[in-house]
């Protein structure tokens, strides 16, 4: 129960006659009491809001950048009309910083025994899940004097999923995969490994690809067509750890990480390989496994929306354990890590040689384009010290790129917006060369 | 025909039985606190209540003295207003002024004029600095008070040389009154004084402390003897204790403060305004719903370690450090492009003479660039940076 700004303001207007005509107790109580007596009948008039039926309904997942509509009916079974504000409260990042208030706040009228929907619209700034909180409903009375107040719990869920704005990418990347394919004219030996199937020769063919066994028993020459392996299996591996959390621009590195780790899925599961997702740090944060192509890609999404940096040490043992169990078969192996130089030459370079020993790895890592930007400053001291600290920075991480590399593994270091198509780009070059 | 369909009720607010069951502890251990603290009020409440009052029988009150004097015929009557003891002054009164400084101003000049032409006594009661120069004008009072409380005599005053030693220590006071009887001295300066009215008749008498008068310390030493000879000297004896309910206490015309002087309408009128304050701020104060709490996520920058280093070589000074990495990454991406391999990059007899092929520059000068003694100040620092980009622009230029 609260009363209202339109009773404050009576009130202020009642010290005119007070002041004006009858200065004392009595002027006092004869303004007061009539407007106490005006505010308890306008509590009691109010309709109630405990017994209000309340339910829910609407999206419940929304890509991070998108806004989801959610309905809220609200039943109003009493014989006096509702006129009431309600509040349906989400957590705050729910909304874009500034707008909350004016989009969890609504105003309405219901007459006895009707119902009407509001629609709350979220704009969710981060990813993960939201939970609806209490919606708060003040009731007030005809006079508008006074109101009463309640809330109620309508539980829901909103899951807001990464953004994968790397998708822009796919058709391009797609189109790549398809020559690699052989699906298109340009088909030279030794793009993919595995024999597909022989064909007439046609001039423009590369003669070395002539099966002259083939051409012996028949009267044409007839040439061997290749294509890339099929039914690979890939292992994403998301390292959740301290060094995830790091941002880079607006966003943590494990952001960027999933989006190039969507877009690496995307283009796999269309080039038919099996995709598998590992999330870890101390412990198993995730785990998507044997899903088919059509089903890979909204559970990868749906896995990696909770997701969030843990602030310890990948456990780079574990972590290699975990990946050798759930990839029994020969895989390809994509660490989405860092290239900071104490993690990888402590943690990863002493459990490496178990994967590279039966696996295929890649490993991805982002790079911080404020480091660049830091390497080319000039022009006064503090300048020239953050350009040095810059390139000392980057020559440790090329020189631990570099002991990888040497170890036979694929190393892409890339920022934020190119470290996707590159990805995809090094899986496309292992493919084709059939190192898959 | 519509059907009933009841929903489930969401509702999370308590109903009246949850609030009773809840508050019912803290109501119960809050009652039971008031209780307490009115039983211990009750209990302890005797320590100094009606201090020099003569109807109070407590340690501190006056009620034996009072009594005595009945006995003797004296009748004593006790006036809270300033405007009763004003009139109760006579030549056969005597006045008892229990706490003079609680007078104010205006009321110790009424006062003083009132007593001063009536040819009765006057008994001022421990009457400090703020009191005693307006009601016994020649006597101030000493701002160090006495030592001892019990005095001797020491004076031609008949009244104290029949009493002997007395509980007169207190306040002490200095008088230029030649006619006046210094009694009870302590420290040359006398606790009690006997000021004859100029006019003959009547007289003033200064009292340094009230203890002679208490029925706790009545039985001690001189004390009853002083107290009644002091006080019944007169048949009929007027006790004055002053009380802030007296009117005469507000301030005097001219004095009057500014709420006085506004029209009653205004004070009213605000007094309704401070009320409806209380609605809006009540209005203003209840939210709609509490706020929503939410974990948030860590925000670290990715390059904090970066930056932290170089602000770490700026304080250190470390211009060899980043003379050495600012040359090595130089040297790292020259290498390729004048045809030296990486490992090689680094070693001056590999990479310098590549490089002055490819420029036809100066091999010494290169050497210093590349591979020379770190900078000594800031300023060369900067040079050497400037230079490093110079060099590689134009081993880049075609």
């Amino acid at each position: 129960m609260a009363p209202t700004g339109r009773a404050a303001l009576l009130a202020a207007l009642g010290s005119l006659p007070v002041g004006i005509w009858e200065p004392g107790w009595t002027g006092i109580l004869a303004v007061n009491a009539p407007l106490a007596v005006a505010c308890a009948c306008d509590f009691a008039l109010a309709a109630p809001v405990r017994r209000l039926g309340l339910t829910r309904s609407g999206d419940t997942a929304v890509r991070l950048g998108d806004t989801a509509d959610l309905t809220l009916t609200i039943t109003n079974p009493s014989r006096r009309p509702l006129r009431a504000r309600i509040r349906d409260a989400w957590p705050p990042s729910s909304w874009q910083p500034g707008t909350e208030t004016a989009a969890s706040r609504h105003r309405l009228v219901i007459p006895p025994g009707e119902r009407r929907r509001v629609i709350t619209r979220l704009r969710p700034t981060r990813r993960g899940d939201r939970r609806a909180d209490r919606v708060t409903v003040r009731s007030y009375g005809p006079l508008g004097l006074f109101a009463r107040q309640g809330t109620h719990t309508v539980p829901w869920t909103v899951r807001v999923l990464p953004p994968f704005t790397s998708r822009k990418h796919l058709p391009s990347k797609l189109a790549r995969l398809r020559e690699l394919d052989g699906r298109t004219s340009v088909l030279t030996r030794g793009e993919g490994t595995e024999f597909d199937s022989l064909r007439d020769y046609v001039p423009g063919d590369d003669t070395r690809s002539i099966d002259w066994r083939a051409t012996a028993r028949q009267s044409a020459v007839a040439v061997r067509t290749w294509r890339p392996e099929r039914d690979r299996h890939i292992l994403l591996v998301l390292d959740t750890g301290r060094t995830s959390a790091g941002r880079v621009g607006d966003a943590p590195r494990l952001d960027a990480s999933m989006d190039a780790a969507l877009l690496l899925a995307a283009l796999a599961s269309r080039a038919g390989d099996r995709v598998d997702l590992l999330a870890y740090d101390r412990r198993l944060r995730a785990l998507v496994q044997g899903r088919t192509a059509g089903d890979v890609l909204p559970s990868l999404v749906g896995a990696m929306a909770t997701l969030e940096p843990e602030l310890v040490e990948t456990d780079a043992r574990g972590l290699a354990a975990m990946a050798l169990r759930t990839s029994p078969r020969r895989s390809l192996i994509v660490l989405l890590t860092t290239l900071d130089a104490a993690p990888i030459e402590e943690g990863l370079l002493p459990v490496l040689g178990r994967l590279t020993q039966r696996h295929t790895v890649l490993l991805a890592s982002v790079a911080d384009p404020h480091i660049a930007g830091m390497a080319t400053a000039r022009g006064n001291a503090d300048a020239v010290y953050e350009a040095a600290a810059a390139a000392q920075a980057q020559a440790e991480r090329d020189r631990t790129a570099e002991q990888l590399r040497r170890r036979g593994v694929t190393v892409v270091d890339a920022t934020p917006e190119e470290l996707a198509p590159a990805l995809a780009d090094a899986y496309l070059a292992l493919k084709s060369a059939g190192r898959l | 025909m519509t059907t009933e369909v009841t929903l489930p009720s969401t509702s999370a607010s308590p109903t009246a039985r949850q609030v009773w069951t809840r508050t019912r502890g803290i109501t119960l251990a809050l009652v039971l606190l008031l209780a307490a603290a009115v039983a211990i009020a009750v209990v302890r409440s005797d320590a100094r209540h009606g201090e020099l009052d003569p109807r109070s029988a407590d340690p501190y009150g006056s009620r034996a003295v009072a009594a005595l004097l009945a006995d003797r015929g004296v009748d004593t009557r006790v006036v809270t207003t300033l405007d009763e003891a004003s009139t109760a002054t006579g030549p056969d009164t005597t006045l008892l002024v229990a706490v003079p400084d609680l007078l104010t101003p205006g009321q110790q000049a009424r006062l003083h004029s009132a007593f001063a032409r009536s040819g009765g006594r006057t008994v001022l009661v421990s009457a400090g600095s703020a009191s005693v120069e307006r009601l016994a004008p020649g006597v101030t009072a000493d701002p160090a008070t006495s030592f001892g409380s019990t005095l001797s005599p020491d004076c031609e005053l008949p009244a104290a040389r029949r009493a002997g030693t007395a509980d007169t220590g207190g306040i002490r006071y200095i008088t230029t009154r030649l006619t006046a009887d210094e009694c009870y001295p302590s420290e040359r300066l006398s606790t009690l004084l006997r000021l004859p009215a100029p006019s003959g008749e009547g007289d003033t008498v200064v009292l340094g402390a009230p203890d002679i008068l208490l029925n706790d310390r009545l039985d001690e030493h001189g004390n009853a003897s002083l107290a009644l000879q002091l006080l019944g000297s007169r048949p009929h004896l007027v006790w004055y204790l002053p009380s802030l309910a007296d009117a005469s206490a507000a301030p005097e015309e001219g004095e009057r403060s500014f709420f006085d002087l506004l029209p009653s309408g205004w004070l009213w009128g605000t007094l309704q305004l401070f009320i409806a304050a209380g609605l809006a701020a009540l209005w203003r104060a209840r939210r709609l719903g509490p706020l929503v709490p939410e974990k948030l996520p860590v925000a670290i920058r990715a390059s904090e370690t970066a930056e932290g280093r170089a602000r770490l070589y700026r304080k250190a000074n470390a211009r060899d450090r980043a003379a050495t990495a600012l040359r090595t990454t130089t040297r790292t991406r020259l290498a390729p492009l004048v045809g030296v391999p990486a490992p090689q990059a680094h070693a001056p007899e590999a990479l310098l003479p590549a490089l002055s092929a490819h420029l036809q520059g100066d091999g010494q000068s290169l050497h210093t660039l590349l591979f020379g003694p770190p900078p000594g100040d800031d300023t060369a620092l900067i040079r050497l940076a400037d230079q490093l980009d110079a060099l590689e622009r134009e081993v880049r230029r075609p």
